[in-house]
């Protein structure tokens, strides 16, 4: 186990340098001189060449990257050309926000996920199932950018909220607190129940709109797997030993299926980080995805840089924690 | 807009965790010949039980005969191309325009059948071109091994190192907004997937003891490649680019709706979308049925892929 | 006055790098607006009402609000203004700022004196800001300012002559807008209250001490930090005398600006105490945030949609600087036959653009200049469609029936660009000319046009609005004089009888301002003629307001800004 992990925390280290390789690479072949970006408007020619020897842009591309590697090691991320601040401050800035959409989304998606493959696994060839395999199908055929403005025109029909992540004057009515980062949570802790409301309201649209994604693919797996174990010997023999069909499916078989839906959540998690995107986009939601979207817009070198490391790293981090999880539950993955 | 990645489809999916465990887990193709005959039967059992496949099936072949027939079946042909009517523009659905019009008063309904050509074209030439490179690469590696092997799925560990999309949003912007770009970004982006998805496969059929008797009875590497290795690893690549087929067009309608993708004024579905957003509260057809037309092929696209798959897959037809 | 003061920029004692300089400094203003997703929707942003009883009501929120506990440390609901702004801060540095963020410095610093609108001649007066009066020596090289009394900045300090001498001498040395005082020669303090300004040549020092840009006064303390450390601002730090301070700024999202208590102006009447601007470039969503109150002043709303506000908003759309130009690269055949300019110019449906991108927000222009700023004329002709009359001239060009395609690129970012760029390859199809769009960034669009003018596009389409009221100098010196290498002469048009018209005119600005309006006329005419360019519109500016909220005025001398302080609940 110890030895497994080990190799594959290697090969993932392997990996994320190759991908700052080619990251960086990538983004300085396109003849561009981002210092004449970064002085912005009140550029100079000297204080161009006084940026870009600032910046390093006068150094070999060589000597670039390893400064930037040397920078990553020390915290600094660089700084990004469109709003001149740290893209570590900017992201670790709006990181509570996107996690916190993102940790919404997959609440959501796990738990409706998984009863509803449950219960189509239950109701095998029924409509019912019919019915959860088309909304599951759905849920993952749908483009999450137009998922999202058909919310918005629905809710702004219901007069609720479908901008932003709490109203714009929150903070001199319900100032909130900060304790995690997360509005929700926060505003619960202190107590602040105005705040929670405002903050609850703004995050069920955004939330749904990403979930639908993970939830399809949580019940279209959970429904796979649970047909498959409620077919084995071992769950018929528990029904011939006395016990009710409810605790059969609920406790014994959900439990058996249950390794493949977290693996399959882990999975969609990583795969949701794309999603938040749109999903910032759509609905004004101040995170990292709206910070990337703008930053790949507008050419934005190290703001692209930084997403990409926290995309990798975020998504290098799910996968080895996935594969942790199968490898102590499946011993034949240690032994290959 | 997250592509459905290769490998999710149900059983596959499974497998990509983690390559290293796959040898053991994969849903094994048998050898071809081995079960043809239960095939047939399978195939009629499939299609009778199951209206789901049929349907996406129907629906990906309405999408191929509008792309094909769009001239012919839009009612505004022209405006299909780009010819404006702003005398016309923004008009509700009416028995004169069924989806309305949009900003430019082009009939909408014209848009969105002309809209299957580009969705088309995009994805069959991003599938072809990321089978052609994956299956290629997957299955040399798979089967010869080494550090080949090593290297080449250290390549791919790169490329999926990044969240789907990421990465095709990145090349996309870094290369400028346009429908070529977008189209390259999406092949660097996708064929690693299919390089994984073969290489598992023609590592695991290498052992086989038929593929052992050809190596030992001195066949050579390139004939056991083509007979046994690409022919058994297929099964599994076929049904990944059928549902992929799908996941192409929505990955290019998430481009196009961010500005990365199709310029105008291509009768493109993802830049209509992008085009209704600020009407979207007025004029809610501009964006919706263009949107609509990409869940539909995605859609059909997942179905019958789900159902190859339990064609194609002994064990999955249980379910 | 106004032409001298132009004239400073293309005077031999102003040198090529600082009119280089000005070149990039405007273009890249001009490319921060582009980003603001609506055309010319320039930088007007009202007041709008206060958050809690603000029409359409605030949602959920502000019932719950009344609902806790703390009120008494909240400021009173009816003085907040909420706004939902398109400007980027690039800068919080008021001596190099020169983009959009003047639409909040300009809140926060003041000038000598304001220019207020121009009259029906294009003739700008002025006002009292931080002068109380000034003069000039007859030769209009000397100018006295005397300053208001009892003025602070929002550090404490007081405004005396030697911060006026401090700041205006930044701004000359490293501003932004720098050119704009190239012809400075020193500036006395001979008393507390008393600035004295010479010039070397006779200036219209008014019209330069009442910039947009380039001619704030700041705080001495804060200006000697800034020399010492050039990112002394961008902590968010203001020292300024105007009527809002800034009382935090979360990048690129939100920009809060509280009243200053001690603003020479008073606070007795009616105003808003805090300022509260969410920064969103995205039209749509300021149109969401003004329908569900949590906004109540939008400057940039999706302009297909403005009529639809008409009813229970108010709807300002005043005429502005802001036109849509396009260029022929005049150095690439077939362009380069002013036939086949003509013919295409009259294959341009006019009327369709103005009602596609602008919604109607605009009128078809009579040649570069906009209407209401001088030297604009409608005695200048337009072109109208006219298919027939444009196949006839492409057949007598040689070209019957056309036959030639052309790249026509735009600023993607623009959404009118983006709109209106489709019935150009629309209509130019139907006289057999094909047109290739190409939608990229205006940063790239520009750097393609920049480039070997044999290789760039055939077609450019550009927004452009003269940096002052005067669009002699400006629109028709900047876009059409001949320039090596061009600076946004983008049709790369090299016209002697133009470049002499405009050139005279330029020169007569000051002595002779009727003749040279006739001079402009003509040069206009003959651009009209040779037609190296098109003309499609001149965009109004459109703001869009809660019904409560007061006071509105516009000030078409200061294109980017909303004035927070005559706003009123």
């Amino acid at each position: 186990m110890l030895r497994f992990g080990t190799r594959r925390l290697l090969t993932s280290l392997i990996t994320l340098f190759l991908v700052m390789v080619s990251s960086f690479f990538l983004s300085h072949v396109v003849p561009n001189n981002p210092a004449l970006v970064f002085v912005g408007p009140q550029a100079r020619q000297d204080e161009v060449a006084r940026v870009t020897k600032q910046l390093g842009l006068d150094q070999p591309l060589v000597v670039q990257f390893w400064d930037y590697l040397k920078g990553l090691f020390a915290g600094d991320w660089g700084t990004s050309i469109a709003t001149k601040q740290p893209v570590l401050h900017e992201i670790l800035n709006r990181l509570p926000a996107t996690l916190e959409l993102l940790l919404a989304a997959m609440v959501t998606a796990g738990v409706v996920g998984t009863v509803l493959g449950v219960i189509a696994a239950r109701h095998v060839g029924s409509p019912l199932d019919a019915v959860i395999r088309i909304l599951s199908i759905g849920g993952v055929c749908l483009p999450t950018f137009w998922l999202g403005l058909l919310l918005q025109v629905v809710a702004s029909h219901g007069g609720s909220p479908v901008l932003g992540r709490n109203s714009v004057n929150l903070q001199f009515l319900n100032p909130i607190t900060h304790l995690t980062g997360f509005n929700t949570v926060d505003a619960a802790l202190t107590g602040n129940w105005p705040a929670f409301v405002d903050t609850a309201q703004h995050l069920v649209l955004p939330a749904l709109t990403l979930a639908a994604y993970p939830l399809g693919l949580v019940a279209r797996m959970t429904r796979a797997r649970m047909i498959e174990i409620l077919e084995q010997d071992h769950t018929n023999y528990a029904r011939i030993a006395g016990l009710s069909e409810r605790t059969v499916v609920w406790r014994l078989a959900l439990r058996n299926a249950l390794p493949t839906t977290v693996t399959v959540s882990g999975l969609s998690l990583a795969y949701s980080l794309t999603g938040t995107f749109f999903v910032e986009v759509i609905f004004n939601w101040p995170g990292i995805g709206q910070f990337a979207t703008d930053a790949l817009l507008n050419s934005d070198y190290p703001a692209i840089l930084g997403i990409t490391l926290l995309g990798a790293l975020g998504y290098l981090a799910i996968n080895l924690a996935v594969d942790l999880v199968n490898a102590r539950l499946d011993p034949r993955v240690r032994a290959s | 807009m997250i592509p459905l990645p290769p490998g999710t489809a149900e059983t596959a999916g499974q497998t990509e965790a983690g390559d290293e465990r796959a040898p053991d887990t994969f849903e094994l193709p048998r050898p071809h010949a081995a079960f043809l005959p239960t095939r047939t039967r399978r195939v009629i059992a499939t299609l009778r039980g199951d209206v789901l496949v049929i349907g996406g099936g129907l629906i990906v072949l309405a999408v191929i005969v509008t792309a094909i027939f769009a001239p012919w079946l839009a009612p505004y042909p022209g405006q299909g191309r780009g010819a404006v009517d702003v005398a016309h523009r923004g008009l509700a659905p009416s028995s004169a325009h069924w989806f309305g019009t949009d900003q430019l008063g082009r009939d909408i309904l014209s848009r969105v059948i002309f809209g299957a050509r580009p969705a088309l074209v995009i994805s069959v030439v991003v599938v072809v071109a990321a089978v052609v490179i994956g299956v290629a690469l997957g299955s040399l590696a798979g089967y010869l091994g080494g550090w080949i092997d090593e290297i080449l799925m250290r390549l791919t560990d790169v490329f999926l190192a990044f969240p789907p999309l990421l990465l095709t949003m990145i090349v996309a912007a870094l290369l400028g907004p346009s429908l070529q770009h977008a189209v390259i970004a999406l092949v660097i982006s996708w064929w690693p997937w299919y390089a994984r998805l073969v290489r598992t496969a023609a590592q695991s059929i290498r052992q086989r003891p038929y593929v052992e008797a050809a190596r030992v009875s001195g066949a050579p590497t390139r004939r056991i490649l083509r007979r046994h290795i690409l022919r058994n690893s297929l099964n599994p690549v076929i049904v990944q680019a059928t549902v992929d087929f799908g996941t192409v067009i929505l990955a290019a309608g998430a481009l196009a709706f961010l500005g990365l993708g199709a310029q105008p004024p291509t009768a493109d579905w993802g830049l209509m979308v992008a085009d209704g957003r600020t009407t979207v509260t007025t004029q809610w057809w501009i964006a919706t049925f263009p949107g609509l037309a990409i869940f539909a092929i995605v859609l059909g696209a997942n179905l019958l892929g789900d159902g190859l798959q339990n064609l194609l897959n002994p064990r999955a037809v249980r379910r | 006055m106004i032409a001298k003061f132009i004239a400073a920029r293309v005077r031999p004692d102003v040198s090529e790098r600082q009119k280089e300089e000005h070149m990039l400094k405007t273009h890249r203003r001009r490319d921060a607006r582009h980003v603001l997703a609506l055309g010319a929707a320039a930088a007007l942003m009202v007041t709008m009402a206060a958050c809690g009883s603000s029409a359409g009501g605030s949602g959920p929120s502000g019932g719950s609000a009344s609902g806790q506990a703390s009120a008494d440390q909240k400021p009173p609901a009816s003085a907040i203004l909420d706004v939902a702004a398109a400007d980027a801060v690039t800068t919080w540095d008021p001596i190099k700022s020169f983009s959009t963020e003047v639409a909040y410095i300009a809140n926060i610093y003041e000038p000598l004196l304001y220019a207020e609108s121009a009259n029906a001649d294009g003739e700008v007066t002025f006002k009292p800001a931080l002068a109380t009066s000034w003069s000039h020596s007859d030769d209009g090289r000397t100018w006295t300012f005397k300053l208001r009394s009892g003025v602070t900045f929002h550090d404490g300090e007081a405004l005396d002559s030697s911060a006026v001498k401090a700041s205006l001498e930044a701004a000359a040395k490293d501003g932004g807008a720098s050119f704009i005082w190239a012809d400075l020669d020193t500036i006395a303090a001979p008393d507390p209250s008393t600035v004295v300004i010479t010039m070397k040549h006779a200036q219209p020092v008014d019209l330069i001490a009442s910039s947009e840009y380039g001619a704030y006064i700041v705080a001495p303390n804060a200006l000697a930090a800034d020399q010492k450390d050039p990112k002394y601002f961008e902590k968010g730090i203001d020292a300024g005398t105007g009527p809002y301070t800034l009382a935090s700024y979360t990048a690129g999202k939100q920009i809060v600006l509280k009243k200053y208590p001690q603003y020479w102006g008073g606070w007795s009447g009616p105003h808003y105490d805090m300022i509260n601007i969410s920064v969103t470039s995205e039209a749509i969503v300021q149109q969401q945030q003004l329908q569900s109150g949590q906004a109540q002043l939008a400057d940039s709303i999706p302009l297909e949609n403005v009529n639809g506000f008409k009813d229970s908003f108010n709807v300002y759309a005043n005429p502005s600087t802001f036109s849509y130009v396009g260029f022929f690269n005049t150095l690439r055949p077939p362009l380069d036959d002013p036939k086949v300019r003509q013919a295409l110019s009259y294959a341009v449906p006019y009327d369709d653009i103005v009602t596609v991108g602008a919604s109607g927000f605009g009128t078809q222009s009579h040649g570069a200049v906009p209407a209401g700023i001088f030297p604009y004329s409608d005695q200048v002709t337009q072109y109208h469609q006219d298919l027939a009359k444009a196949k006839d001239l492409l057949a007598a060009a040689g070209h019957p029936g056309g036959g030639f395609t052309l790249n026509l690129t735009y600023a993607a970012e623009n959404q009118s660009e983006a709109r209106f760029a489709p019935l150009i390859k629309d209509a130019f199809a139907k006289v057999g000319v094909t047109v290739n769009l190409k939608g990229i960034l205006f940063n790239q669009q520009w750097a393609q046009a920049k480039s070997d003018p044999k290789n760039a596009q055939d077609m450019f389409l550009l927004l452009y609005w003269p940096t002052y009221s005067d669009a002699g100098s400006d629109n028709l010196h900047s876009l059409f004089h001949s320039a090596t290498p061009p600076y946004f002469n983008l049709s790369y048009w090299n016209d002697e009888t133009y470049d002499s018209l405009v050139d005279k005119a330029l020169d007569l600005t000051q002595t002779d301002r009727s003749q040279a309006e006739d001079l402009y006329t003509q040069a206009q005419q003959r651009l009209v003629d040779q037609a190296p360019g098109l003309f499609f519109y001149d965009q109004k500016a459109v703001l869009v307001t809660a019904k409560s909220v007061q006071g509105f005025e516009y000030n078409i001398n200061y294109p980017f800004v909303t004035f927070y302080y005559p706003l009123h609940p």
